[in-house]
Parts: structure tokens; C-alpha cells; sequence
């Protein structure tokens, strides 16, 4: 990686064994860490910021992968599950589709981000701790005190890449595991131009036909006004936030408006 | 629908009392589908978690009507980003009444499979492996402990199969050992379903870590006991003891390992008036005593 020849200015390897992976997998995080005031030994001695952004890229590429499958696969049987049988008599596919990604999106991305926190906050304090030992910088420098306020104010931010991870590899997810429910349709339609109804789900018990009228599906697909649950997935709270915009750009950052930056960046 | 509120003497001003049952159902539809929607979604909540005894099929039409399930799992997700920063009582009050409709449909012999199969449970571990002692987050744990024992209750092999296949061994003993008594009681409950069933003791003392995760937290609630006298828990505790006995590993160790106070007269005292739970802890000196 290009970047990897900036993390030689400092000491990286652990234990002082060699082959150490030097490498930053998250080169563009060190534009929205967040450094405290209180803490102005990082306006002294910029290079510091280096080990920050290390330790947290670091914190994240040990945490993420296991996180991020279980909360897609997670996400995935639940999404697939109830889309199927909300959709078993909405002929439009695409209408399904779009459904089940925010839905899956909405899920995967915060199982991940509510389970990476803690572990997270752990591998992050760890990773600080031993690379300003490593590097020399005494505690006197940067007390204990310290790396728990780096942390605390870039915690956010981290958990936002393994949210963001986890939302984007859930598209395919759900995509795969819906399959056979779109080409369903759309050969249904291209064939029969009948009612679209998914034998399989309607009939696996007496209720779904059998609910009082205005809970029942009906023929002929879904209402605008039903698919708004769905829609709502992309207005729980997080997400919102990520459609402010920031009139003072030269004001410093606060932690929540920096992750939501990030996350736009991210995206772009 | 059951609806068990025609009752003229409760409800003096229903004539005729059919009319009545009507426009109750008629309600009860009404807030299922305010479930759906955002701005009554808290009102419906309330009230219907209120009403959710008195109706029996409530559970599957829950799970068969448009959007009901994802809107509960919404609830959920959404009070995720508040378990880091604290959770009022309010949101903790609202997210519950989510999870007294989940428990319905994980209780219910309709709905229990398809709640199992769509891997909901697992969106309320989150919540479980919240530490915090304030009231909505023991709340929250006690609630969500309640979903899963209400999956465990009915001996159900296929829960127990999807439940060994998650984290929640590990999160109950935390309870069992942090919790507040009545966290500790359905915590333990749930322990104790799993280790009735064959595959769930099995599965516990297949391994001495799992074996010794287990025990230890056993012991140390049988420590605890000794100055807060709680019979429901010392009741699971001999029977979670007794059932580890049948597996001959197990027995083995706990011929080491059985906390004293339950090898000597120390709870006598608090088992006098309960011969059944006498007669657990017997049998289950007698299983270690053999040889």
C-alpha cells in the first residue's frame, strides 16, 4: 500500500519481531480522527497522531472480519425471512428487493456496530498503550487518562467502518438469498400475467388467509403506505444523523459529526 | 378471537354484550396496525402488551399480518446505539412492551418455529450482555431473559439445537452470577432447560472449560445463597446440580467439586417446607456417594 511507507517513521512491531504487518488498511481514517483539547501534546508533536491512527486501524482489522459475518449472516436469515413471507403476494420483485436492502442494511449494520463497540474499545486502549511504549513515550506524556479520552472520542468512529462493512456485504447477502424469490416473480409475470401468490408461504398455516381484513395481504401486491415499515428502516435515528450538513466546516468536529462525515465519505 | 372481557358486571354499559366483543376485536385490530406506523407505534405497544393475555392467537397474527415483525425488530435495533450512552426509562419501557409481543410469539406453538428459524432471538443478545445495575437496564435483561425462557419453557429439542448454537450459556452465567435476583431466576431457569436436555447436558460436559464455566458459577451462587436466602434460586440450583449428575463425567468431578453448604445442613432451614427440592438434593448425594 502506498501508505505503509509513513508507518515507518515510527516502531510498529510488537515484541520487536520482524515481518510485522506495517500495512494501514484504513488510510483515509486519519482525516476525521477526533483529538481532544485537553490533550495538546498532539498539536506539539503531530507525528503522535501517526500512532493513533495506526493503533485504531490496527484495533479495527482484528475485530472486523468475524464481527462483520455474523451480523451479516444474522441479518440475512431474519431479512430473508420476513420479506419472504411480508412479499408472498407482491408481484413486483424490485419492490422486494428494495425492501430487503434497507431492511438488511439496517440490521447488519447495527448488530455490527453494537457488537464490535466493546471489543473495540478494548483492542484500541491495548494497541495505544503498547505503540507509545514501543515508541518511547513515557506515561508521563500521555497518561492512562489520555488513551481513555482518545478512545472514548474515536470509539464512534470506529464501530462506523465495521457498520458501514457489515451494511455493504449484506446487500449480496441478501441478494443471493433472495434469488430464486425474484426470478419467481418476474417468470411469473412474464408468463401468466396472473396475480402473483407464494404457495409455499401462504398456505404453511390457516392465518395468512384468514386474518381480518385490514391486516391481510392482498392481491395484487402491497400498498405505498404498507411499504412505509420498510422504508422506515433508513430513518432509525443513525441514519438520519447522516443527512445533516455542516455549515461551519473550519469548526472542529464533534464525535458524532465527525463519524457521520466519515460514514458520507465512506459512501462516496 | 378469546376475548374474556363480555362480562356485564365488569362491563356495565356493553348491551348487548356482543356488540361489545365486536368492537374490542375491532380495536385490537386497529393497533396491530398501528404497529406499522411510526407515530402510533408507541400507543399500540402499550396497549397491546396490556391486552396480550387475552388473546390466544394473538402470537400468530402478529407474525402473519403485514410488517408487524419488522416493525418489533426496529424496536429493538433502535435502542442499540442507547446501551453504550444510558438508557432512560422511558426508552427502556417502550422497547419492552416490543419484547412482551416477541415473547408471545416465541411462547406460541404456531409461531415458535418460524421466530426460531428467522434467528430473531439473537437480536436481544445484545441486551443481555448489558452490565449496567440501573432499573431500565435490568429491565431490559429481565425482558429479554423472559423471550428466551418462554422459547426453553416447552422442552423443545430444536430451541435447545438453536440455542447451543448461540452465545447464551455464557451471557446467562453472567447473570446468574451479576444479575439481580429475578434476572438470576430466568437466567438460571434457562441453564436448567438446556441441561434437561439430553443434547444440552451433553453439550456442557462435553468439555471440562464447559463443564468448569458452569459449576463454578453453580458454587458461587450456593456462596451467595448463604447470605441472601432465596429458595426459587436454590431450587434451580439442586436441579441444575442433579441433572449434571446424570452424566458420569460430570458426576465424577463433582464428587470434588459440590459446594460444601450443600453437603452439610446449612439450607435445611430454608428447604423445610419444600420436600420436593429436599428430595433433589438428596438424590443427588446419593448419585455422588456411589461408586
Amino acid at each position: 500500500s502506498a501508505l505503509s511507507s509513513t508507518s515507518t517513521t515510527f516502531n510498529t512491531t510488537q515484541g520487536g519481531s520482524s515481518g510485522e504487518d506495517v500495512s494501514i488498511g484504513y488510510p483515509n481514517l486519519v482525516n476525521f480522527l477526533t483529538f481532544n483539547a485537553s490533550l495538546p501534546i498532539f498539536q506539539a508533536q503531530p507525528s503522535l497522531k501517526r500512532i493513533v491512527h495506526f493503533a485504531i486501524d490496527r484495533a479495527i482489522r482484528e475485530i472486523i472480519n468475524p464481527v462483520v459475518e455474523r451480523s451479516v449472516t444474522i441479518a440475512g436469515i431474519a431479512t430473508r425471512e420476513l420479506v419472504v413471507k411480508d412479499f408472498a403476494l407482491e408481484p413486483d420483485e424490485n419492490k422486494m428487493r428494495k425492501a430487503a436492502h434497507l431492511m438488511v442494511q439496517s440490521l447488519s449494520g447495527s448488530l455490527a456496530s453494537v457488537t464490535s463497540r466493546e471489543p473495540l474499545r478494548m483492542s484500541m486502549t491495548q494497541h495505544l498503550r503498547t505503540l507509545f511504549s514501543q515508541n518511547g513515550i513515557s506515561e508521563q506524556a500521555i497518561p492512562e487518562q489520555a488513551i481513555f479520552i482518545l478512545v472514548a472520542d474515536n470509539l464512534e468512529l470506529a464501530c462506523s467502518v465495521v457498520e458501514k462493512s457489515a451494511s455493504e456485504k449484506a446487500i449480496a447477502e441478501i441478494d443471493e438469498g433472495l434469488a430464486h424469490n425474484f426470478l419467481n416473480r418476474r417468470k411469473h409475470r412474464e408468463r401468466t400475467g396472473q396475480p402473483y401468490y407464494d404457495f409455499a408461504i401462504y398456505s404453511s398455516s390457516r392465518y395468512p388467509s384468514t386474518l381480518p381484513e385490514s391486516l391481510r395481504l392482498k392481491p395484487n401486491g402491497l400498498a405505498l403506505q404498507q411499504l412505509r415499515v420498510y422504508e422506515d428502516f433508513a430513518r432509525l435515528p443513525r441514519i438520519v444523523a447522516q443527512e445533516q450538513t455542516f455549515a461551519e466546516e473550519n469548526v472542529p468536529l464533534q464525535t458524532a459529526q465527525a463519524v457521520d462525515k466519515f460514514t458520507q465519505f465512506l459512501i462516496e | 378471537m378469546n376475548i374474556n372481557n363480555n362480562n356485564p358486571i365488569t362491563q356495565p354499559y356493553s348491551y348487548p354484550p356482543n356488540n361489545q366483543t365486536y368492537d374490542d376485536e375491532e380495536k385490537v385490530y386497529q393497533l396491530l396496525l398501528d404497529l406499522t406506523s411510526v407515530k402510533d407505534r408507541e400507543h399500540a405497544l402499550l396497549e397491546l402488551s396490556k391486552k396480550r393475555e387475552a388473546y390466544q392467537d394473538l402470537a400468530p397474527i402478529l407474525w402473519h399480518s403485514f410488517g408487524i415483525m419488522s416493525a418489533l425488530i426496529q424496536e429493538i435495533i433502535a435502542v442499540y446505539p442507547m446501551l453504550s450512552v444510558g438508557l432512560s426509562s422511558h426508552a427502556s419501557n417502550r422497547v419492552c412492551n416490543a419484547l412482551a409481543l416477541l415473547q408471545c410469539v416465541a411462547s406460541h406453538g404456531e409461531t415458535r418455529s418460524l421466530f426460531l428459524n428467522a434467528h430473531i432471538p439473537l437480536f436481544l443478545y445484545p441486551f443481555l450482555n448489558t452490565t449496567s445495575k440501573t432499573r431500565p437496564f435490568e429491565y431490559l435483561r429481565l425482558t429479554s431473559l423472559g423471550v428466551i425462557g418462554a422459547l426453553v419453557k416447552n422442552d423443545n429439542s430444536d430451541v435447545i439445537n438453536f440455542l447451543l448454537s448461540t452465545e447464551i450459556i455464557p451471557l446467562c452465567l453472567r447473570i446468574m452470577e451479576t444479575g439481580s435476583e429475578l434476572s438470576k431466576t430466568v437466567a438460571i431457569f434457562i441453564v436448567q432447560k438446556i441441561l434437561l436436555d439430553d443434547m444440552g447436558l451433553n453439550y456442557i460436559c462435553q468439555t471440562y472449560e464447559r463443564f468448569y464455566a458452569v459449576g463454578t458459577v453453580l458454587s458461587n451462587m450456593v456462596t451467595q445463597l448463604q447470605s441472601q436466602h432465596s429458595i426459587r434460586l436454590l431450587k434451580h440450583i439442586i436441579r441444575c446440580y442433579l441433572r449434571l449428575s446424570d452424566n458420569s463425567r460430570a458426576r465424577e468431578a463433582l464428587r470434588q467439586c459440590l459446594p460444601e453448604p450443600l453437603r452439610d445442613a446449612t439450607f435445611s432451614q430454608l428447604l423445610k417446607d419444600d420436600a420436593t427440592t429436599k428430595r433433589c438434593l438428596a438424590t443427588l448425594l446419593v448419585n455422588l456417594s456411589e461408586n
